[in-house]
């Protein structure tokens, strides 16, 4: 399936899904106190952001826009 | 927390927000209000809680609560508390000669320009030794102490300059090819192993 087919709404809720668990865990990290909660937010909170970002930029260059009176 | 936690908590919350109202209403993304909206909250938001939430972990990273939390360095934080003046490290702690709350940073800190970083990757590497592969017995410094640690305070300061000790062998300690930690000159570090027998001072006494 090519990334034009998937749509861009698909794409945009599957990137605010992956921003949202994102932020969530980086309120987490940042409510607990430990050396852990560093490699939760660089790794863990960082990456979701991170590929939820992309999967939106993905949506603006390859996915079809919805028609605007839909 | 630190003084960026009063903004950074509401920015993740405003970003949060606005990504459910767009996973709940995608189709607004038609028009061109809701196109730039899209932008903020898919783009800008996100990366300014990241900056952000980066900057907060990274100035969090350098208290002293923040190392000792780790069960290994427990030992380590209770050095600080010897009492005795022949212990470097609790004679600085105690005496404030380096800000209590940032102790450990102060000295083991790479005073560099890349230092900070350098300092949180090789934190990291004792995340993943901690809780993945196996934690060294006897915590060493990769490398041995570096003097520039100690000059970083100590150097143009008139009590280290005016020693005749010091003045002796200036060269050899600036340039690193003799340690400060040396023995028979400041050796007693953190003394971990005998932390048994050893009389702690408690604050306020």
């Amino acid at each position: 399936m090519k990334l034009s087919e998937i749509g861009m709404q698909r794409l945009l809720r599957i990137s605010s899904a992956l921003i949202v668990l994102g932020l969530l865990l980086e309120i987490i990290s940042l409510l607990w106190f430990h050396p852990l909660a560093f490699a939760l937010f660089a790794f863990v909170a960082t990456g979701l952001i991170a590929l939820g970002v992309v999967v939106y930029l993905a949506s603006l260059v390859f996915a079809v826009a919805p028609p605007a009176g839909k | 927390m630190s003084g960026l936690a009063p903004v950074l908590i509401p920015l993740i919350i405003l970003s949060v927000v606005l990504a459910i109202f767009f996973f709940l209403r995608p189709n607004v993304t038609a028009g061109v209000t809701g196109k730039i909206l899209a932008f903020v909250a898919f783009f800008m938001l996100p990366v300014m809680c990241v900056v952000a939430g980066m900057t907060e972990h990274m100035q969090r990273a350098e208290q002293t609560q923040f190392c000792i939390s780790c069960h290994s360095m427990e030992p380590y934080g209770r050095s600080l508390y010897v009492d005795d003046p022949g212990h470097v490290p609790a004679q600085h702690f105690q005496n404030h000669r380096v800000p209590a709350d940032e102790a450990c940073y102060a000295c083991h800190a790479d005073y560099t320009i890349y230092g900070p970083l350098k300092d949180k990757l090789r934190g990291v590497t004792r995340i993943y030794m901690q809780y993945i592969s196996t934690p060294p017995k006897e915590i060493t410094i990769p490398g041995g102490y570096n003097n520039n640690q100690c000059l970083h305070c100590h150097n143009g300061a008139r009590s280290f300059e005016s020693n005749p000790v010091h003045q002796a062998i200036m060269d050899s300690l600036k340039s690193n090819q003799m340690s400060c930690i040396t023995s028979g000159c400041h050796d007693t570090i953190h003394d971990v192993n005998s932390l048994d027998h050893l009389k702690f001072w408690r604050p306020g006494q």
